[in-house]
């Protein structure tokens, strides 16, 4: 991630952003460094995950960045109770350590992705772009370490039966989105239309049951079927 | 039989020698002393007398295993000879000279069988061909003689097999660590390690946390430093801060992992307390406590010492002039810990502007304290209330 993508797809209007974490002074320097690009707006801060889950509810924002460990009610259970809701916001886990189990949870729970807090700037912003468009894993290799690190033995669907679900078009389109290929870029890739793209993304989180590109992604790693 | 002569056997009976030499100059003093008071009449008596030797050598052989050398020498033989796992040397002197004295016992007793059956038995053997051999002792008839000495023959690998089973059998109990060394040891082990896993977490929320404030608000103010230079001054008194904080915590967490190599201190509980005021005081705050230490288990102890102490830090960092109050009260079933402060004038956390960065909040000490007040099944909660800066904890007593 070192050079900023084109993002295409973005939208004439800004992303708008909400910071949860409650440490003030990285909420400060979250907010200066997201409010210093014209295509971003950070349109509210929450020092709790409660705060986080009504200010979800009343500015509706495009992405959320959130912190894990966070006093009345933690990220894990703030971002669970965030995307619950309907039309939800993207969210992205805020970590100081890229090992904590932590991240997996919220992973687990609904966050699309995670971003370090010792991140540059322009990756902070890129990742809130990406975040926001949804059509790309964020910090690929990050997200297979993670998933390999807590791929449980003997878990119920091995490589043959998640496989087996689909297709071979689906199956290339999946070890595409692994590597952190946009839509348009796997299409360019596979020499396809992006919506043709689309419609295979969707139909493999659909057989694999995945919330997200982020879901269906760690289980292909944990099930074996995408090798590291 | 070939396990009676297989390798196994064979280095335990090397092992039952080993012990018959050590026992040889045991042996051979006894020996010496008792001849001076009786001597032995024809070969019957010496016999009578080597056996006497024996019985009288074992209490001495006893004594000297006093030496902690004996059991790691022990120990280690018998790790290398009788092939039995032996995690740690022996700590009790008593199972060390009880098992002394078998191995050097039955090891005398096996290296005089060792010299003296083998030609007894070529004799028996051969007693039909060579009569002459057989000496004076003719109370059975020649035919019998070769039976004898096969039977004795079976009967002496039989005995030294015996005899290297039996110490294979007691080495454990008698030179491994006991149960309540093995508690001790476990007990160690864990210590230890809740050792490490705090420091660790020392690391992670002190240490990561200040270090991911610097570098966020770093980038920040390079990214406004042009189009918000105020937010950039702010934000670098900030790093300065949170910089500074982290190098004390990182000074603090190194000392510890120092002392580690050596037998590491207890934490400190609410014993210390006094010592823990009087370094405030002396810093010129002035403190006023109440407390009730008494029967308090460990766990919750140490969790309040390192309450009041985090308290007494922030007092002292935001308003080193105002009178401290340290309360520590025993009610209802719960420990309640308060720590609480007047807001002086100049306290910093009351002229922190509401977005912007400003002085360091202490936040992670204090949100350290919550975090582990909540895994005891408490809480702890700090803020301004009624002029009063307040950090106030309760944790349930079991």
């Amino acid at each position: 991630m070192s050079a900023a993508k084109p993002v295409a797809e973005m939208t004439a209007a800004a992303v708008t952003v909400l910071l949860a974490d409650d440490e003030p002074l990285v909420r400060s320097g979250l907010a200066a460094i997201l409010g210093a690009e014209p295509d971003l707006e950070v349109v509210g801060e929450a020092g709790t995950g409660a705060e986080a889950v009504s200010l979800c509810r009343s500015s509706a924002p495009d992405v959320v960045l959130m912190d894990v460990r966070m006093p009345a009610l933690d990220g894990i259970q703030a971002t669970r109770r965030i995307v619950d809701a309907p039309d939800p916001p993207r969210v992205v886990v805020l970590t100081t350590f890229e090992n904590d189990d932590y991240v997996y949870d919220a992973l687990q729970a609904g966050a699309c992705g995670f971003l370090l807090k010792r991140a540059r700037p322009a990756e902070i912003v890129q990742a809130v772009r990406l975040a926001a468009v949804g059509d790309t894993l964020m910090f690929p290799a990050a997200i297979r370490d993670l998933a390999l690190r807590h791929r449980a033995p003997g878990s119920a669907s091995g490589p043959a039966s998640l496989s087996a679900r689909l297709t071979d078009r689906e199956r290339e389109v999946l070890a595409l989105m692994a590597s952190g290929l946009s839509n348009g870029e796997i299409a360019r890739s596979l020499t396809l239309g992006t919506e043709t793209v689309k419609t295979h993304v969707g139909n493999v989180l659909a057989k694999l049951g995945a919330r997200d590109r982020t879901q269906a992604v760690v289980l292909a790693y944990q099930s074996g079927f995408v090798r590291p | 039989m070939t396990a009676a002569l297989g390798r196994r056997a064979r280095r335990r009976w090397a092992f039952l020698i080993l012990g018959g030499a050590l026992a040889m100059p045991y042996w051979i003093l006894v020996d010496t002393v008792a001849r001076l008071f009786v001597a032995p009449r024809g070969p019957a008596g010496e016999i009578v007398l080597s056996f006497a030797d024996l019985g009288a050598a074992l209490p001495l052989i006893a004594v000297t295993a006093v030496f902690p050398v004996v059991g790691t020498l022990e120990a280690s033989a018998a790790r290398t000879l009788l092939g039995v796992p032996l995690e740690s040397s022996p700590e009790s002197r008593m199972r060390t000279a009880l098992w002394s004295v078998l191995h050097l016992g039955l090891g005398l007793l096996v290296a005089g069988a060792t010299l003296a059956l083998p030609p007894a038995v070529v004799a028996l053997l051969v007693r039909p061909i060579v009569p002459a051999w057989s000496g004076r002792v003719a109370w059975f008839p020649a035919w019998l003689a070769p039976l004898l000495g096969a039977v004795l023959a079976v009967a002496a690998v039989a005995g030294v097999g015996g005899a290297g089973r039996l110490l294979a059998r007691s080495a454990p109990p008698l030179l491994g660590p006991s149960a309540a060394d093995r508690l001790a040891a476990l007990e160690a082990r864990n210590v230890r390690l809740a050792e490490r896993n705090r420091l660790a977490r020392e690391l992670h929320d002190s240490v990561g946390h200040a270090l991911s404030v610097v570098t966020l608000q770093a980038g920040a103010a390079g990214r406004v430093l042009d189009a918000d230079p105020a937010f950039a001054r702010l934000a670098l008194g900030a790093i300065e801060d949170a910089a500074r904080g982290a190098l004390a915590e990182l000074d603090h967490v190194l000392g510890l992992l120092r002392e580690d190599g050596a037998s590491p201190s207890p934490p400190p509980d609410l014993r210390d307390l006094h010592r823990l005021v009087e370094a405030a005081r002396a810093a010129g705050a002035s403190v006023e406590v109440r407390a009730d230490i008494d029967a308090l288990p460990a766990v919750v102890s140490r969790e309040a010492y390192r309450i009041v102490q985090e308290g007494l830090t922030n007092a002292l960092k935001h308003a080193a002039d105002a009178p401290v109050t340290v309360l520590v009260e025993q009610a209802h079933g719960s420990l309640t810990v308060t720590v609480a402060n007047p807001l002086g004038v100049g306290h910093r956390t009351g002229h922190r502007p509401g977005r912007r960065p400003g002085a360091p909040t202490g936040g992670h000490g204090l949100k350290g304290i919550r975090e582990r007040a909540e895994l005891l099944g408490g809480t702890a909660e700090s803020g301004v209330r009624e002029g009063c800066w307040r950090l106030a904890a309760r944790i349930p007593l079991p």
